[in-house]
């Protein structure tokens, strides 16, 4: 009975672990590009544009979870293109939890990336292409190495905040073990069941380790990200 | 190889429309502060687009709006050297070196690795940071990657501009040794005069956008109606002078000219190099006859060839010498009370040493 | 003279914050729409926070300010009066409902709830949207009664364990499961949803809605007088209209 239950728990760790992970690396490139529009350029509704993708820091995770199985769910229209032009499917599925997660961390993944690309001097662009380096090696060569230290911050920000991604996903996804139960959602159904409140703590124990190893690890890499792009510590 | 540009584009507080064509080792732009110089420079790396124009090196247009061409900045070949060196700071100064030439087509690559990190002294400085190098080592390693990158034409803004006066001298010697002895023409933006007269052969005088004079330096130089915009301190005549003898004991050299022999004191060169030597106006003094028991050592026959009309207490006059035109500028009054008049035969004295480093150009 | 201002103003929205301390009820998520009627009847206005009753309970337990529990279950209420936290002598059971088996509006599919009663193959690749059934009322009714007609083994694994009987009601509504169960109450209230077909009552333990003043609750005053309100005449009558059965 003990095994089953510290398995059970282990489950909800591995799927948080591959959730966030998996939210993370999806919305890097969306969160990379959307920074760079809001960043360099300027067009009608920017600040439209800018105040959609904090959207998901000031609304309820509810409404995005609902607003989510509107567009997403097998009936939604996205959802529905979705799955017949690559078979992706988020209905019920660990997808869908990684997608509640993705957007709810892109606010906080643009930020970082958009503050560490303002403050690139764009004449050091202007000289790469004048060496004959074309647009988009300017970006690989340039641009994104000398944002870096702002996007692994933003990426552990977004990775984070889905650990503790809650309200979108249970909405969307509901609360399939194996599948959407992540970490929070375990915790509150052990809450929620008369005697589950060891369970609870031992996974809030979980938790709480899990957040501060990640937070650790935060300083540590963005250091050594800003030394092996600036040469030095600050 | 040829330069023509003919461009127009509205800037904040003026409408920049310069044209102008040439065919020198280095041409220069000079002009105050905010006349167009650094913008003119951005249109023909392509950073910047001209509203009308057209923009060629050589046999290759970079830019025609009759046409419709307009090359990207990254295939006009152009090397770009910025007054802050901007050199990427994630990159080692070997890798700096090299970016540009990982983008240069194997067949254009003209441009020698070792050559170049010789020719600028970079080899101690290869493995370092750009965060690690002084302000003048920046800048040569700044010449080194645009070189590298093998370009048709170099374009240098104010490259001194942010150095020390002790690593601009550093500097403008290892550009004269570019100049001699790699074959791109350069256009060099600058606002100091003595920068322009040691490396450049053809100046073009800018001024509020327009282009107010272009012609070669020494000509440029001797044209009162320029000294305005050239710099009411610094204006004077160029002379191309050959060293003729060199005299250890009293440290002065003798350099002849067409108009006979200037004696300076000391002067870094050989006997047989050719030099650049600027006569500022301001040192000329001038005598209706030739004086006896003076200090200064230079005094030559001369015709008035022109005298400046300008209000103000300081005039410039123009004495012909033998073929080579010398400035003086001298105040009214004097100018009144000893009836200067053109054509007039009259002394130009000049201090030996009032010649300084700066003053003398190695051709 | 500013400072004077915003002293003002905070202190008229404290006064304004302490006087709307008024009644706050917790009720079943399921008692949403005929419970907000209910209350408008009622001179007191109270807050009514609808959640799954073991949302409610547990938060009660953790010391929620509620005056007024009213649960779809008797398990939960049991809980509570465990614990001491109901006020002695003022339970009461006040509603009946039904569990039924739903789909979505425009889905054809028939079944009729019996021995051997083919769930799994029903669902096709799609899952069952049902409450939680390790401990909301709704699901726990419906895992007691799939497992009285043998069909919980294949269909557990299949499940949308949704956070309370009104969230997988959204999911069938949206057509995101194929089927669902929810209350005849909440079928009631959703057009977007039709009822297959009705869970028979002995599947499952009596669905029954017991109310309670909370152990903080004072004996009388607004919370007692809104308790009384429910079991009235004219609420039993509302209750009614929205599908409940009011008990004695």
């Amino acid at each position: 009975m003990f095994d089953a239950l510290t398995l059970s728990e282990l489950e909800a760790v591995r799927l948080s672990l591959k959730v966030a992970c998996a939210s993370v690396v999806a919305s890097l490139p969306f969160g990379f590009a959307l920074a760079w529009l809001l960043a360099r350029r300027q067009f009608p509704g920017k600040s439209l544009l800018d105040a959609a993708v904090h959207l998901p820091l000031v609304l309820p995770p509810v409404v995005i979870g609902y607003l989510l199985l509107v567009l997403f769910g097998r009936r939604g229209p996205a959802g529905q293109w979705l799955d017949e032009t690559f078979g992706v499917v988020f209905a019920f599925r660990w997808t869908g939890a990684a997608l509640a997660c993705a957007l709810m961390g892109l606010p906080l993944l643009v930020r970082a990336i958009r503050q560490s690309l303002e403050a690139i001097d764009r004449r050091m662009e202007s000289a790469a292409a004048t060496l004959g380096a074309g647009r988009l090696w300017v970006l690989a060569s340039v641009t994104i190495p000398l944002s870096l230290p702002g996007i692994v911050t933003g990426m552990l920000l977004s990775f984070a905040r889905s650990l503790g991604e809650f309200g979108a996903t249970i909405t969307f996804v509901s609360n399939i073990p194996g599948e959407t139960q992540t970490l929070p959602l375990a915790i509150y159904t052990y809450t929620q069941v008369p005697g589950g409140d060891p369970q609870a703590m031992r996974l809030c124990l979980f938790s709480v380790l899990l957040s501060l190893a990640a937070l650790l690890a935060s300083e540590f890499i963005v250091r050594r990200a800003h030394l092996r792009v600036f040469g030095d510590a600050h | 190889m040829r330069i023509e540009i003919d461009v127009e584009r509205k800037l904040e507080s003026f409408q920049l429309k310069a044209a102008f064509s040439c065919d020198a080792a280095v041409t220069a732009l000079f002009g105050r502060s905010g006349c167009g110089k650094s913008t003119l420079l951005n249109l023909i790396a392509g950073l910047l687009r001209p509203e009308r124009g057209r923009i060629a090196i050589g046999d290759r247009v970079l830019f025609d709006s009759a046409s419709g061409t307009d090359l990207l900045p990254e295939k006009r070949r152009v090397g770009y050297v910025f007054q802050e060196g901007l050199l990427l700071p994630h990159l080692s100064v070997r890798q700096n070196l090299l970016y540009g030439r990982f983008f240069t087509p194997p067949q254009e690559r003209w441009a020698d690795f070792d050559r170049i990190v010789a020719l600028l002294d970079l080899a101690p400085l290869l493995e370092r940071r750009p965060r690690h190098l002084s302000g003048g080592e920046k800048q040569r390693v700044a010449l080194g990657r645009a070189l590298l990158a093998s370009p048709r034409l170099l374009l240098m803004d104010e490259p001194l501009a942010s150095l020390d006066a002790g690593r601009r001298g550093e500097i403008l010697y290892y550009i004269e040794r570019l100049r001699d002895e790699v074959r791109v023409p350069i256009v060099y933006v600058s606002h100091e005069i003595e920068e322009v007269v040691r490396l450049a052969g053809h100046m073009v005088l800018l001024s509020d956008g327009r282009v107010a004079a272009s012609g070669e330096v020494h000509d440029l130089m001797g044209r009162i109606e320029l000294r305005d915009l050239i710099g009411r301190h610094e204006g004077g005549a160029v002379i191309e002078a050959k060293v003729a003898a060199q005299d250890l004991d009293s440290g002065l050299a003798r350099l002849a000219f067409t108009g006979g022999e200037l004696l300076v004191a000391d002067v870094d060169a050989l006997v047989g190099e050719s030099l650049r030597i600027r006569v500022r106006a301001r040192d000329v003094s001038i005598a209706l006859e030739r004086p006896r028991d003076i200090s200064i050592l230079n005094c030559f026959a001369g015709r008035i060839a022109e005298i400046g009309t300008e209000p103000g207490s300081s005039v410039d006059v123009r004495i012909d010498i033998a073929g080579t035109p010398i400035l003086a500028r001298i105040t009214r009054h004097s100018a009144a009370r000893l009836h200067l008049a053109a054509g007039q035969e009259v002394w130009a004295l000049v201090k030996a040493v009032s010649f300084d480093r700066q003053s003398v150009g190695y051709a | 003279m500013r400072f004077r201002l915003v002293f003002l103003l905070l202190a008229l929205a404290i006064s304004g914050a302490a006087r709307s301390q008024s009644l706050v009820v917790f009720a079943a998520a399921s008692l949403k729409n005929a419970l907000d009627d209910v209350a408008a009847m009622s001179p007191s206005k109270p807050a009514i926070s609808y959640a799954a009753s073991s949302a409610l309970a547990k938060q009660i337990e953790s010391g929620a300010p509620a005056q007024v529990f009213i649960s779809a279950d008797l398990d939960w209420m049991d809980y509570l009066d465990r614990k001491k936290l109901i006020r002695e002598g003022t339970r009461r059971n006040l509603l009946g409902n039904k569990l039924v088996l739903i789909a979505p509006a425009d889905s054809a599919v028939k079944a009729d709830i019996g021995p051997g009663f083919p769930l799994a193959k029903l669902l096709g690749g799609g899952r069952l949207a049902t409450a939680d059934p390790a401990s909301v009322p709704a699901g726990k009714y419906t895992k007691s009664a799939l497992e009285k007609l043998g069909a919980w083994d294949p269909v557990s694994g299949r499940l949308a364990p949704a956070d309370n009987v009104r969230a997988a009601l959204l999911l069938v509504a949206r057509g995101e499961a194929p089927l669902g169960t929810v209350y005849a109450t909440d079928a009631a209230i959703e057009t977007k949803v039709r009822v297959v077909a009705v869970f028979p009552d002995g599947l499952h333990p009596p669905i029954v809605y017991p109310a309670a003043l909370t152990a903080s609750a004072p004996p009388s005053g607004a919370a007692a007088d809104f308790l009384s309100l429910l079991s009235s005449p004219a609420a039993r009558k509302r209750f009614e209209k929205y599908g409940f059965t009011p008990l004695n």
